[in-house]
């Protein structure tokens, strides 16, 4: 057990570094303007759990970039340069690094995500507004836990890849995929069922499931159950949002683990 | 317990073969030289032993422990001087040596390491990635000394080093040898492993061809002796004649009017009697122990 070593000393870079510092200071700022924002644009009641829902929908698109962006490199950088030996060579495992890396790289996301929220909430709540503390709590625990995963995809990619370039592809693609693309491909699913009339409106729920799979609904679903009172979740038990907190569990390990099972068996060499 | 005992490792990459059945027990307390042209696989073999690589067959262990199945615990007691390494980006030397410390949970002070691998302190306080070559390789040999390891794996570990630093790293592995550390190291440089070692094994295109004190190689290579013999005039027949005398293995001509014979030590005699009888004035000789180099070159066939 020496994670924490790794941990530490991967805080400690992650923080030094400026492309860092601009990502999380973009990230904050948003959450920031965006609760500032609210109470002049929005309707009332001003709680922290309908601002929940307002600033949803930048989170899901912020999140994932910062995510990856740090989490990319995380291991690849140092395997291609060679430092990755040096970690080696001491009493560490590659478990202990996967895991370590990842501590290091998500604490930092989180101790960014609750400090902006942290502001966020109270321009919220003052002068007008009111605290669900409970509920915005669970947010905050929700959104750090979505920021884990999608750090965690871009290390799995990170682990996964023998190289630099090909681990910021490979996150690249799976930003694209499921941040930029997926609501279109949604969309275009749904017209072309609609125009061959083999529905009519929405999706089946199966197909709603398919496509509620991705970690950005999947978070829009425990905010909406859990956090925004002005929202409901409706359709099958499976579209419900205690579905979406087993989802969102697997989404936090299985790239990882995936990933790992290829970074354990294979030679470094 | 052996501190490192291998069986019958093998590493094949597709069709090639990077390391064929080596078998290869190291005493706890002896320095081992590990030797053998570049590409003959002491880079593959040191990778298997921290587990950077798994080999196709075989297993190795270090004090009893499975390099595989329990790395960790393995290199718990060894220090590290890998090859193909770099440092850590953005952090300083004295970091590095922090980082080594914590993850072996040591105690050791990192001024006493940096005096002792001859970084100046002030170097330390600046960032690692920013080194020469030569001060890298003293930083990450302070780290394998952290927290006095009872095996030292080192894998080329003269390269970028200056001839003083290469004497330096010479006075270390002696007294870490004394302090009763095993070491295990590799080198394409003959002196070195000379200088240092109480065996050496010699690598070449993934097999071990040979194990043994340099005094076992030495006699196993004829006896080990050179002689080198000057004579009035070289004539036609001259070598045929030293070639025929029983216990010889080779003789060259050297330059103008010398021969160099190699031979078992009781052929000596014979070999300047039978010169007599043919006619040739022996105007000077002189006998050499073999080297490390020749042996070298006589079991893999290259020169280095």
């Amino acid at each position: 057990m020496s994670w924490d070593v790794i941990a530490r000393q991967d805080w400690e870079l992650t923080v030094g570094e400026r492309s860092t510092k601009y990502l999380l200071g973009l990230l904050g700022f948003v959450i920031v303007v965006t609760a500032y924002a609210y109470p002049l644009t929005g309707s009332e009641p001003y709680t922290t759990g309908r601002f929940a829902g307002v600033v949803h929908g930048s989170l899901t698109t912020l999140v994932p970039i910062v995510g990856v962006l740090l989490g990319y490199n995380a291991v690849v950088s140092e395997r291609e340069s060679g430092a990755l030996r040096l970690s080696l060579s001491l009493p560490h495992s590659r478990a202990d690094v996967v895991f370590g890396k990842f501590l290091g790289r998500v604490g930092v996301v989180a101790t960014a995500l609750v400090a902006a929220l942290a502001v966020a909430g109270f321009l919220v709540v003052y002068p007008f507004g009111d605290l669900e503390l409970f509920r915005y709590l669970a947010f905050v625990g929700f959104t750090v836990w979505f920021g884990g995963i999608w750090t965690g995809i871009g290390i799995a990619a990170s682990i996964a890849a023998a190289t630099k370039r090909r681990a910021l592809v490979v996150a690249l693609f799976l930003l694209f995929l499921f941040v930029l693309a997926w609501d279109a491909i949604a969309d275009g699913v749904a017209l072309a069922l609609n125009l061959t009339g083999l529905i009519d409106g929405e999706l089946p729920d199966p197909l709603q499931f398919l496509f509620g799979l991705e970690p950005g609904r999947v978070f829009g679903r425990l905010t909406d159950g859990f956090v925004d009172p002005s929202a409901t979740v409706d359709g099958a038990w499976y579209l419900s949002e205690w579905v979406a907190l087993v989802l969102f569990t697997l989404w936090l390990v299985g790239p990882l683990g995936l990933a790992y099972r290829r970074f354990a068996g294979g030679d470094l060499a | 317990m052996a501190a490192i005992e291998a069986t019958g490792v093998s590493k094949r990459y597709g069709t090639v073969i990077a390391l064929d059945r080596v078998d290869l027990t190291v005493a706890k307390g002896e320095t081992f030289g590990f030797l053998g042209p570049n590409g003959a696989g002491k880079s593959t073999f040191i990778n298997v032993l921290l587990d950077f690589v798994r080999p196709s067959e075989g297993s190795v262990e270090i004090f009893g422990h499975d390099c595989h199945a329990e790395g960790v615990t393995a290199r718990e007691r060894v220090g590290v001087l890998p090859e193909g390494y770099s440092v850590f980006e953005r952090r300083t030397g004295r970091q590095h040596l922090e980082y080594a410390i914590e993850s072996k949970s040591a105690d050791d002070d990192p001024a006493e390491i940096l005096d002792r691998v001859g970084l100046d302190p002030e170097a330390a306080e600046r960032e690692a990635s920013g080194y020469s070559k030569g001060m890298a390789q003293r930083l990450v040999l302070g780290m394998a000394l952290v927290g006095e390891p009872d095996l030292l794996l080192l894998d080329e570990p003269t390269t970028g080093l200056d001839p003083n630093g290469a004497a330096e790293m010479r006075d270390i592995i002696r007294e870490e040898n004394e302090r009763g550390a095993t070491v295990f190291f590799s080198s394409h440089i003959l002196e070195q492993v000379e200088a240092v070692c109480d065996r050496v094994g010699i690598l070449q295109n993934g097999e071990l061809v040979a194990v043994d004190t340099i005094e076992g190689l030495r006699e196993s290579l004829g006896g080990g002796t050179k002689l080198v013999i000057t004579v009035d005039n070289l004539r036609n027949g001259t070598l045929e004649t030293v070639r025929g005398v029983g216990g010889v293995e080779t003789a060259v001509e050297r330059e103008e009017s010398t021969l160099e014979v190699t031979c078992t030590n009781d052929a000596k005699m014979d070999i300047l009697v039978q010169l007599h009888d043919a006619g040739v004035d022996v105007v000077n000789f002189q006998t050499e122990e073999a080297s490390l180099e020749d042996m070298f070159i006589e079991y893999t066939g290259t020169d280095r």
